[in-house]
């Protein structure tokens, strides 16, 4: 079999790369590993009932007037009409340091410069620098790592508003520790705080049968249950894949959207390359769980608050943490608090904190203890998170937690590493004249981002070449 | 295809590629991603659907060409004299 494209990876970038192409030419085919598409925006089912991976929240809202808006951007490269969507807006998110203050902030980003204004009125003035800053700044062009958290101590002056601001933007999308790329941070100062935050109507399955729709109506094809063992090439260049099953597929030209090193397994088997860049930062693992309790036991639980990204402890911390997981910051999502969601009998949270993969990794060898860990860590999650939304442990009547084992069972990212490797390859170039990476280890994040990922990299490299 | 069929079926890519394009008010001169807020994204349509409806090849180095609705009925006048 032969096909002139072949895109590796049934993730969001992967489905929009080749809707991109689908468009043009109906003659590419999606690989995916998993049995279901959706790399780590998915789901799965609990005695008939679906539950939703990943998805907290999709950044980058913009209302269809926004022309150049990422999100209407998007969809227009997609030849995806906006009012197939039904989107619902957040209603407040806050930032809370709890014992030291609290930032809100909303789709109307006038709400979080007033907060800033409220609770850092030394710092208002450079608050509008930074802003400045940001409308002239272009965080595509090709540039070295440069670390935003010092830019901002430097702009800002006042470690606490740093660190509160970026807390939401290293949980959404940052792969380094403590810190993120300046041109990452300005993706997702806009992405989160100058855009905002939304989710569709109905579920992420919906929203994924309707891309996937979409893409087969332009004639693509699509396998899932299907992994790529190695991929072949010779003097630089990809010739094809060898399947799981032993199968050939020949191509003229690879995306791949599973991440930087994952695809360098794919393609040092068997074929002796030795010349992968050294992959010396740590990974980032996280520990997510969903609670859900009756409706009626929820009347006390805020209504009104869509996330809260937390920090108890004196400074913030991200990195991986000394322990299984480190409890002293995380995101709480309440999926049910968004703008016209329909009402539901149950209400659901869901909580985040960072983990340590390796911890669980080794656990994991013994089944009984690592599902007993699950338990306490879920436990101490629903626990910890009480002191800021209000008592529902008693009332728990479903729970499931995804340790970094997990997302990497499912999701084959190495480590669980959720936003992937460190260093992003922004071009999408790995030293390959037929064969580009797209998605999660090409830097841009989020559903938008990882979308609008598989879309520039066809658009560059591919779409002018098939 | 006359220098008008090949404006009309610009015009008709662009239509297809943002149905709120506002053409009242469109100078053949001037360049048309400006004018009707097309970003180089959304360009990238317009040379992609010729090739997909003529199966034209544009050169990259010759997209400049297309960038008025005047410059592209020059250009591809010669290219789709057939069609």
């Amino acid at each position: 079999m032969r096909v002139p494209l072949l895109v590796i990876g049934g993730g969001l970038s992967g489905l929009a790369a080749a809707i991109r192409v689908a468009r043009f030419n109906s003659d590419v085919l999606l690989l995916e590993k998993h049995v279901r598409l959706g790399g780590l925006n998915s789901y799965f089912y609990r005695n008939g009932i679906l539950y939703e991976t990943g998805l907290h929240a999709i950044t980058n809202y913009a209302d269809p007037t926004e022309k150049k808006a990422p999100l209407n951007r998007l969809l227009r490269q997609l030849k995806l009409p906006r009012k197939k969507f039904s989107f619902c807006q957040q209603l407040q998110s806050e930032v809370i340091f709890r014992n030291q203050t609290s930032l809100k902030f909303s789709n109307d980003f006038a709400l979080f410069q007033s907060e800033i204004g409220a609770n850092f009125p030394q710092a208002i003035d450079k608050f509008q620098h930074l802003l400045a800053f940001l409308t002239d700044f272009d965080p595509f062009a090709d540039a070295p790592f440069h670390s935003a958290k010092n830019f901002l101590l430097d702009l800002l002056q006042d470690p606490l508003l740093v660190d509160m601001i970026l807390c939401p933007l290293m949980y959404y999308g940052s792969s380094v520790q403590d810190d993120m790329d300046l041109s990452q941070f300005a993706i997702m100062f806009r992405a989160i705080y100058q855009e905002g935050m939304f989710r569709p109507e109905g579920t992420i399955k919906e929203f994924l049968d309707l891309l996937v729709d979409h893409y087969q109506l332009l004639g693509g094809s699509l396998r899932t249950s299907c992994g790529v063992d190695r991929i072949l090439h010779q003097n630089k260049k990809a010739t094809g894949v060898i399947l799981t099953t032993g199968e050939r597929i020949d191509c003229d030209h690879i995306l791949s959207t599973i991440g930087h090193d994952e695809t360098f397994q794919l393609l040092e088997k068997k074929s002796g390359l030795e010349d992968r860049p050294a992959d010396h930062h740590p990974r980032l693992g996280f520990f997510e769980t969903i609670f859900q309790i009756p409706e009626q036991s929820a009347h006390h639980l805020a209504k009104n608050k869509t996330i809260i990204f937390y920090n108890d402890a004196e400074r913030f911390s991200y990195k991986i943490p000394q322990d299984f997981i480190d409890f002293s910051s995380g995101v709480i999502c309440f999926p049910g608090n968004f703008e016209g969601m329909p009402a539901t009998d149950r209400r659901e949270i869901r909580s985040t904190h960072l983990a340590d993969y390796a911890r669980w990794k080794a656990l994991a060898e013994d089944p009984a203890l690592y599902k007993k860990q699950k338990k306490i860590a879920a436990r101490q999650s629903s626990q910890r998170i009480e002191n800021i939304i209000g008592s529902f442990t008693p009332n728990i009547v479903y729970e499931n937690s995804f340790t970094p084992v997990t997302i990497e069972r499912y999701t084959a990212k190495i480590g669980g590493a959720i936003y992937g490797n460190p260093t992003k390859t922004k071009d999408g170039n790995i030293g390959f004249s037929n064969l580009f990476l797209a998605g999660t280890d090409q830097g841009f994040l989020g559903i938008i981002g990882s979308m609008l990922s598989g879309v520039s990299i066809v658009n560059r490299h591919i779409l002018p070449r098939l | 295809m006359t220098s008008d069929e090949i404006k009309d079926l610009i015009l008709e890519i662009i239509e297809d590629i943002d149905d709120e394009a506002d053409f009242a008010s469109l100078d053949a001169d001037q360049p048309l991603r400006d004018q009707l807020d097309l970003d180089s994204m959304d360009f990238l349509d317009i040379v992609m659907e010729l090739r997909k409806r003529h199966k034209l090849q544009i050169p990259e180095e010759d997209y400049p060409q297309l960038a008025s609705l005047n410059s592209c009925a020059t250009y591809l006048e010669p290219l789709l004299k057939d069609a």
